[in-house]
């Protein structure tokens, strides 16, 4: 299932840049993330909770930067493990400056097997497209937040890096 | 205890005696009591101290290599016994026997999936625990890690150069191909005054749904080696022909045990990859381990029905609608692992001109592997697809000729006074008067607007026909035992060979005794179920293939029949020394024909040979009151060259007329009217006959309006449960209107004929309804088995695009 969409942010490029490649901030924009844990500069790992239909789903997933261009481009796998469904994702997105705005185009491919895959991709698709919605306006409050603090540090600590 | 009463009816017996007879009426069925007592003993009543339950870890991909299996983190719980993993299974067994030719023959098919999985829901490790529960959680923390493989979901792609391959051994996704070309195919062309083209017409992928799912209970007797399985297997005999190899033992060390079943319909003839996977871990767990099948499972990977499709038909036909002969190229869809298959490449031929006298037929035959559930028989197994086919043929053509369907059928079906009819095949239809059948129907409904299904049930397999597949198999023919018994107190105790499902194996069988032995049903215990250390069976032994009526109770007749001869035979000598056809058997004694004061009840004859023999001359101390007797079918071994032969014995046919009513704009439907006329020779046990019918009809109207397994792009299946995959339930039964008439089988003990898989006659009639019925909205062509609303629909919207798929050419 391929996703795609463009996003313009009212902030320099860098401040975007700095808040995709930033774990804590990242982590926040995970739709009903509980741990996030770094294992180095590529490898990160989250555990969430994800919304769907009636329940939620939860995942471990982890995270891979494949490929990475700053402060323009870069490429991400991410690969998610649960009770009845195991995601993968590949996703990639492409900065660039208009004015004082930065632009995002974001394309993703997502492919769900198990059970939660049975229920089909007519009815998935909708599902991936709010959840991507939900990144997108937690990775607008997020950039808000980075231009505010003047950059792209977090205000708060990252989240729990212990899992339980 | 409830008592049987005597019919009123007479038949005439051998000894040229009327007296009442129990074969042709419905007395209560001996299994009911229990069962709707809630007192059958299925598999999953059996209980052992300490067994573990078993749940399967199953692959989330259908194609995907795997690349680790981590069971340690399931280990690491208290009560979790053990598990099991593809790579040990590599390493402890052998691949399951193939029964194909090559490429078919060099797929590696195992219990767990090794280093490849293939279709969702196989099983790649298995885990046992304390409790199902337990065992469910802890399969959830095994780690396995896959490289997802691009799937391939669409059997028409299968060859082509740049699909997935998934079996890397067989090096193509080839299962069996092979041309069967009777009579004379371009000389019936060149005699047409049309030729009927079909692009491509789809039978689509069901199952039926038993309502008890599979399973097992096995126990490992370190001491002997011996595997005693208490499952639902519906076919051990050829189960354990699967098994014992693969486990490197002789199947004396396995041991089927069964009560009752919750229905099986061939979805259980395929459990032996479970089976084995259970014995395995029973052996290396020292305790008796126990699998039940989850819903979700079964229908994600236990056994589908086959995919058919039917490529490029064209039809040979005169003006006046005479049918010369058909051509088509037939695409079936075996899934991930032929297990049963290539069989279905041959079963089909059975029936190869459907009802009709059709003599010139050539058919080019395809199986292909795709990452989906592997198939296995499913109730009218390989002849519904070709009988679908042949009656969507009769109406396509009927329609685009502009001739009556009704017309069309009864000037082709094989005429009453034409039995036994030979097909271009060499197959023997024994008896049958398809017009008669169809005139019942017809006037079993009120209305003109209809839809015609015909289908055969050929019963009793010529397993010869599997080396029309492979010349180098070694089975031909058939065979079915029972044995029929008296005990020292007058008991009269039947076992058969057989392992029932529902079918009423003992009502019936006890019917045939009680009339050789001129006692009651209620006197005759038939022994429920099967067990391979008690039974007698033979190597076709089993619940399948329409063939009980005959081969069951042929091999109970013929026990029966040796063991009344025996009673004569002590009877005679104690009674005197009076010849032995003096003798007749009645209410439970024998007694002297011309001095019926001069009798001796069965009991007394049991007591003489078990516990008082010296009084018997040397004559009648051969006499063992237990008797043995395997029915064989008169079958010859297949030519090969032509592919010629009879494959089947009997030919029970059914005949049902459906009417619907289509709202124009939602495609949604209704069946309005209903009538499926039977005719399956003498009927031992009319009620059961008439249950039968009643199923057939409900599998039918299943398949053809709603149940369908679909698969995205992905190979993940769309309808894994219930919810998705809608099974009809009694409130969308329309109202059944059955007939029947009886045409005698001549070639069967008891005339009677094998008659449990005639859904064929539905999946068409709903299909012809439909066609009729859409008639003045564009006239679309039905090109597929299952129409759910949104297919009419499309149908409705868009008939051009289907009225695409024929042409006809005058010439």
């Amino acid at each position: 299932m391929k996703v795609t969409g463009e996003r313009t942010f009212d902030v320099p490029q860098q401040t975007v840049w700095e808040v995709l490649n930033d774990p804590a901030r990242l982590a926040k924009t995970i739709p009903g993330v509980e741990s996030f844990e770094v294992h180095d500069e590529r490898n990160w790992h989250a555990k969430c909770s994800i919304p769907l239909g009636l329940g939620s789903l939860k995942m471990r997933i982890r995270f891979e930067k494949t490929e990475e261009r700053p402060p323009e481009y870069a490429s991400l796998k991410a690969k998610g493990d649960g009770v009845g469904a195991i995601m993968s994702m590949q996703t990639q997105f492409q900065l660039s400056s208009a004015g004082s705005e930065t632009r995002m185009h974001w394309e993703a491919d997502v492919s769900i097997a198990g059970p939660v895959g049975s229920m089909g991709q007519r009815v998935l698709q909708p599902i991936v497209q709010q959840q991507v919605a939900n990144v997108l306006d937690a990775l607008d409050q997020q950039v808000q937040e980075a231009a505010r603090a003047g950059s792209g540090a977090p205000q708060e600590p990252a989240p729990s890096i212990e899992d339980a | 205890m409830t008592e049987t009463a005597s019919p009123t009816n007479a038949i005439v017996v051998e000894e040229q005696e009327t007296r009442p007879g129990f074969i042709g009426t419905s007395i209560p069925r001996k299994e009911d009591r229990r069962l709707v007592q809630g007192e059958g003993v299925f598999f999953d009543d059996v209980k052992r101290h300490g067994m573990g339950f078993v749940h399967f870890v199953r692959s989330p991909y259908a194609h995907a290599k795997i690349t680790s299996v981590d069971v340690s983190p399931a280990l690491e719980l208290d009560d979790v016994y053990g598990t099991l993993t593809g790579d040990e299974v590599a390493i402890l067994t052998d691949p399951f026997f193939e029964m194909s030719v090559p490429p078919g023959s060099e797929i590696k098919d195992y219990a767990l999936a090794v280093g490849k999985t293939r279709f969702v829901g196989e099983p790649v490790a298995a885990v046992v625990a304390a409790t199902r529960e337990l065992a469910r959680d802890a399969a959830e923390l095994v780690e396995v890690e896959y490289e997802p493989l691009e799937p391939l979901v669409d059997a028409r792609r299968a060859q082509e150069a740049e699909a997935p391959i998934l079996h890397e051994d067989a090096g193509s996704n080839l299962v069996w191909e092979g041309v069967f070309d009777w009579g004379d195919w371009h000389s019936c062309v060149a005699e047409a005054d049309r030729v009927v083209r079909i692009k491509e017409l789809h039978f689509d992928r069901f199952s039926s749904t038993p309502l008890e799912c599979s399973g097992c209970l096995v126990e490992f007797n370190r001491g002997t080696g011996q595997w005693t399985m208490y499952g639902n297997h519906q076919m051990p005999g050829i189960g354990a022909i699967w098994m014992a190899p693969a486990l490197r033992v002789g199947t004396d060390k396995l041991r089927f045990v069964t009560q009752d079943i919750g229905g099986a319909f061939g979805n259980k003839i395929c459990l032996h990859p479970y089976f084995v996977a259970c014995c395995l871990l029973a052996r290396k767990l020292n305790r008796p381990v126990q699998w039940t099948e989850w819903r979700t499972d079964q229908h994600t990977a236990n056994a589908h029905g086959n995919e058919r499709w039917f490529e490029e038909t064209e039809v040979a036909v005169k003006a006046d609608g005479t049918l010369l002969g058909f051509k088509t190229h037939a695409i079936d869809d075996c899934g991930a692992f032929p297990r049963y298959e290539p069989l279905g490449c041959i079963i089909w031929a059975q029936v190869t001109p459907g009802c009709y006298r059709w003599q010139n037929v050539h058919v080019d035959f395809t199986q292909v592997a795709t990452n989906k559930s592997p198939v296995s028989p499913n109730r009218g197994y390989s002849r519904m697809q070709h009988l679908w086919f042949t009656e969507r043929v009769i109406d396509i053509v009927a329609n685009e000729l502009a001739l009556d369907p009704v017309e069309v059928r009864k000037r082709n079906y094989v005429k009453s006074d034409e039995f036994p009819w030979t097909t271009p095949n060499g197959c023997v239809y024994d008896s049958g008067d398809y017009g008669r059948c169809l005139d019942i129907a017809l006037e079993l409904v009120e209305y003109d607007r209809i839809g015609i299904g015909s289908t055969l049930d050929s019963g009793t397999n010529n397993f010869g026909q599997s080396q029309l597949l492979n010349p180098d198999l070694q089975f031909s023919g058939n065979n079915e035992v029972a044995t029929v018994k008296l005990d020292i107190f007058g008991e009269v105790v039947v076992t058969l060979g057989t392992v029932p499902q529902g079918q009423g194996h003992e009502t019936t069988a006890a019917q045939v005794v009680a009339d050789a032995l001129g006692i009651s049903p209620d006197d005759v215990t038939v022994r429920p179920g099967h067990d391979t250390y008690w039974n007698s069976h033979a190597g076709f032994s089993g619940t399948y293939a329409s063939q009980f009526a005959v081969t069951g109770l042929g091999a109970v007749k013929g026990a029966v029949d040796q063991l009344a001869g025996e009673i004569r035979t002590i009877a005679a000598a104690v009674l005197g020394g009076v010849p032995e056809d003096a003798v007749v058997l009645e209410g439970g004694f024998a007694k002297l024909r011309d001095n019926p004061e001069a009798a001796i009840p069965f009991m007394g004859i049991g007591a003489i040979v078990n516990a008082n023999n010296a009084i018997l001359p040397e004559e009648a101390r051969h006499v063992t009151l237990n008797c043995r007797y395997v029915y064989v079918p008169p079958f010859e071994v297949p030519d090969k060259e032509r592919k010629y032969g009879n494959l089947t014995l009997t030919y029970a046919s059914q005949i049902h007329v459906c009417v619907l009513e289509v709202d124009p704009e939602t495609g949604a439907y209704e069946i309005v009217d209903y009538a499926a006329v039977d005719d399956c020779g003498n009927r031992i046990h009319p009620q059961i006959v008439e249950g039968q019918v009643h199923g057939a009809t409900a599998q039918a109207l299943g398949a053809a309006t709603h149940e369908t397994f679909t698969y995205d792009e992905q190979g993940n299946l769309l309808t894994p449960n219930f919810y998705d995959y809608h099974v009809p339930h009694a409130l969308d039964m329309p109202p059944l209107k059955t007939g029947y008439i009886e045409s005698p089988s001549p070639f069967t003990p008891l005339g009677a004929k094998g008659m449990g898989e005639g859904g064929g006659a539905g999946i068409h009639a709903v299909c012809a309804a439909l066609q009729d019925a859409l008639r003045p909205v564009g006239n679309p062509i039905v090109y597929d088995s299952c129409n759910p609303p949104h297919r009419v629909w499309e149908l409705i919207s868009n008939p051009e695009e289907s009225r695409g798929r024929v042409a006809v050419e005058s010439r």
